[in-house]
């Protein structure tokens, strides 16, 4: 807040109370209430949340709750001095713009306590009410000017007709009923807002809004039963309306002091950031830090989230991954970095997002802690994801040896069953038949056998590739691609041998996602290369398939496993429509 | 003619020994690796070898290399290669250091006597031999665009029996027709799918294999 605009608003209600007392001293006897009750109405009450206003405007210049509370003090000194003024001057238009400007005070005030503590409309029920609630000030009391009896609205020196108009008190019962009801129910309106407003804070908001929120509930009461009461009965006893007005009064300089109040409480908690760090110089166990600092905030729902950046990803502590709430919720996001690269994420509660001062000067506290705390977790992450990975290939391993032991049984281990069958019986008929027949038993025990060798030599190639081993990655995505059902183009292999671990692992890749591509890509054509590029082994398959490829499907799976096996990294491109794309880098250790 | 095996499966070996002497080719040596082998055929050179491509010590392509020494060593020498799986790859390394005197076989084809010494007989007299296994991956093989689409079902079959090494004279033979026929659907061929025309029969193996691998 610019501390001139300040200064000058201080000055302006200074000298407007200051104006107000003197004119009521003017007054003398004329008046019905007395000078101290008067003095606070107006003074007491405007000069508070001027006050009190301007310190919640300069600490939290983007919420609008200061200004707003400004106007309050402000709108109630100008009301004050117009009010002095008609008792003065005794003049039916002075009345007339006192009686037009006389609500705008409860008006503010009604707009102030269904923002507070946002600084703004987050409901449509609270714009409906805003807008409702100013209607009911300027607007409502010229009505009321134009068609009740001025002596009704308390000018009784005014003439029936104010403007002139011709307007005599035809519709004044009404008008004066309906702006009763109108003024309760708005009232009723505004009450459910703050009762709704509690029950949905957390526990960092509730704590700056009990004080505000106690004063303001009993002050709606009371104001609230006066108005039926004024409603209900047509002639209200002295004593009951001076009662309900000066505990109105209370209340209203007190709402103020009490906004100050939820303020220091925030400020107390600042103190919390020195407990806190005292309780982090004690070594604290893993995952303890995020309940720490839960209580230095007051969000038991504070949850911390690291940052790990091989993975593009949040993970609490214990390695699982976390999503960041959307902005504009319930949840904020407090974002703690290092040399401009995140660390960590505080996920808290929107309400701590009123002081972000605060928020940050825990977590720079805590950052060294947290920064340990994100080793840990990085670690842990790791851990799990390779324990995760191992029970896969392991498994992985099982369900392939299943495989082998199937087709061995069911294929050729049958067919040498049968062969062996054929054989016993055509010895057994030695001598029995004629040569020719022996000659065709024996032929088709031999096709029998040619089979069998066929199936066994189809089985050794699926378990391992001889080529690979022997003549490198190069010959062996071209055999790949020889064998492949769809037409594949071979675009670059490698000229020299690397690792056997690095060119099984991608001659591996390059099989899987060629058998992907024909079984369920649809794909026509797929094309294969492997190049070295500083250091790594890239290798990368595309084809003009259906794409839509799911890098969390069993086999994808299983390659990234192998992949990061290496220390390498498998990324799959497979937009639904425009093809697959699978690339691997394999570091080779050169 | 006089022919070494070497094959570590002894069985296997002795096998094929008698299978050769039966088909009136006397076996000179038989030996279990490639060292002794590559002893045997310094001494005293025989007219064809045949070896087995696994052998002791790491049972990959020990006979694959041992073929090539000794084709390298004694060109006079015909180089009989025995596999249990097929490999184009390997086929065409034997080719790239000669197409003549060279054959590559299935283990499987042991089992057609007359088949195994006549393509023994072929190398040994200089001529190349491919198993038709290795012909029939390369045929089947997925192409965007495939010329041998465009070849009569009579220029395919020539064309196989091209790759598989044998000369016009053979593929005569074993389709029925006369030399100039066949004479006839080789130049079609070459033409059609673009290839450099090579009068040799033998040196032609490598170039059809090689467009039938692009």
């Amino acid at each position: 807040m610019n501390p001139r605009l300040r200064l000058a608003l201080a000055l302006a209600t200074l000298v407007a109370g200051l104006a107000n007392v003197a004119l009521l001293l003017r007054a003398g006897d004329d008046r019905e209430e007395s000078l101290v009750y008067l003095v606070i109405t107006i003074v007491g009450v405007g000069w508070s949340f001027v006050g009190a206003g301007l310190v919640a405007w300069s600490r939290r210049p983007e919420n609008r709750t200061g200004a707003l509370m400004v106007a309050v003090g402000l709108a109630q000194l100008l009301n004050g001095l117009l009010f002095n003024g008609v008792i003065l001057v005794r003049e039916r238009f002075a009345f007339a713009l006192w009686f037009l400007l006389a609500t705008l005070p409860e008006g503010v005030l009604g707009h102030l306590i269904a923002i507070f503590p946002d600084g703004r409309a987050t409901t449509r029920l609270q714009r409906v009410f805003i807008i409702a609630n100013y209607a009911a000030t300027v607007p409502l009391a010229l009505v009321q000017l134009l068609l009740v009896e001025p002596g009704r609205l308390g000018c009784t020196d005014c003439p029936n007709d104010i403007f002139g108009l011709g307007g005599r008190d035809r519709y004044g019962d009404v008008v004066l009923a309906v702006s009763d009801l109108s003024l309760a129910v708005l009232t009723a309106l505004l009450l459910w807002i703050v009762v709704m407003r509690w029950r949905h804070a957390a526990e960092p908001r509730r704590r700056s809004l009990a004080p505000v929120a106690l004063v303001g509930i009993v002050l709606l009461i009371v104001y609230m039963t006066g108005q039926t009461l004024k409603a209900v009965l047509p002639d209200p006893p002295l004593a009951l309306e001076v009662g309900f007005n000066l505990a109105i009064l209370i209340a209203l300089v007190l709402w103020p002091l009490a906004f100050l109040a939820g303020l220091a409480r925030t400020r107390l908690d600042r103190s919390a950031v020195g407990d806190l760090a005292v309780q982090l110089g004690e070594a604290l166990p893993p995952g303890r830090l995020e309940q720490v600092l839960a209580r230095a905030l007051h969000d038991p729902t504070l949850q911390l989230a690291y940052w790990l950046p091989d993975r593009d990803a949040f993970v609490d502590a214990a390695g699982r991954p976390v999503e960041l709430p959307a902005a504009g919720g319930d949840r904020a996001v407090t974002i703690l970095r290092h040399d401009g690269d995140p660390v960590a994420a505080m996920l808290h509660d929107a309400a701590l997002d009123e002081d972000p001062a605060l928020v940050r000067a825990v977590a720079a506290t805590a950052r060294m802690t947290i920064e340990n705390e994100r080793l840990q977790a990085e670690v842990r992450a790791q851990l799990e994801e390779v324990r995760a990975s191992r029970a896969r290939i392991v498994e992985f391993g099982d369900a392939e040896r299943r495989r082998v032991e199937r087709n061995l049984h069911d294929g050729a281990q049958q067919r040498l069953v049968s062969i062996s069958l054929a054989l016993g019986i055509a010895r057994s008929q030695v001598g029995a038949t004629s040569e020719q027949e022996m000659a065709v038993a024996l032929d088709d025990a031999a096709a029998e056998l040619r089979l069998a060798l066929v199936e066994l030599r189809e089985l050794a190639r699926g378990i391992h590739p001889v080529i690979l081993s022997e003549a490198g990655l190069g010959p062996a995505l071209v055999s790949l691609a020889e064998r492949s059902p769809i037409p594949v183009t071979v675009t670059a292999v490698p000229p020299e041998r690397l690792p056997s671990r690095v060119e099984e692992t991608a001659y591996y890749v390059a099989s899987e996602a060629l058998a992907n591509a024909a079984k369920h890509a649809h794909a026509t054509a797929v094309s294969i290369s492997a190049r070295r590029l500083e250091g790594e082994l890239l290798v990368e398959v595309g084809d003009d398939g259906v794409g839509g490829a799911d890098p969390d499907g069993s086999g994808l799976r299983g390659l990234a496993d192998r992949v990061a096996a290496l220390d390498g990294q498998l990324r799959v491109y497979s937009p639904d429509g425009k093809g697959t794309r699978i690339t691997a880098e394999l570091p080779c250790g050169s | 003619m006089r022919v070494m095996i070497a094959d570590d499966a002894v069985l296997f070996r002795e096998g094929l020994g008698r299978v050769l002497e039966a088909g009136g080719i006397q076996v000179a040596g038989q030996v279990g690796d490639a060292e002794r082998l590559l002893a045997l055929v310094r001494a005293d050179p025989p007219d064809a070898v045949v070896v087995d491509i696994r052998m002791p010590p790491t049972h990959t392509r020990e006979g694959l290399d041992a073929a090539q020494r000794i084709r390298a060593e004694h060109p006079q020498v015909g180089v009989l290669v025995l596999s249990q799986y097929v490999e184009p790859h390997h086929a065409m390394q034997l080719l790239e250091d000669g197409t003549s005197g060279v054959g590559y076989l299935l283990k499987d084809r042991v089992a057609d006597v007359a088949e195994l010494v006549d393509a023994v007989r072929r190398i040994a007299g200089g001529g190349s031999v491919i198993d038709p296994e290795v012909v029939a991956q390369l045929f089947g093989r997925r192409r965007t665009r495939n010329p041998i689409q465009e070849l009569s079902e009579r220029e395919r079959e020539v064309l196989a029996l091209m790759a598989e090494g044998r000369s016009n004279q053979a593929i005569g033979d074993r389709l029925f027709l006369s030399p100039k026929t066949v004479e006839g659907h080789v130049r079609s061929i070459f033409t059609r799918l673009d290839l450099a025309v090579t009068p040799d029969d033998h040196r032609r193996v490598l170039a059809v294999l090689a467009f039938l691998r692009a």
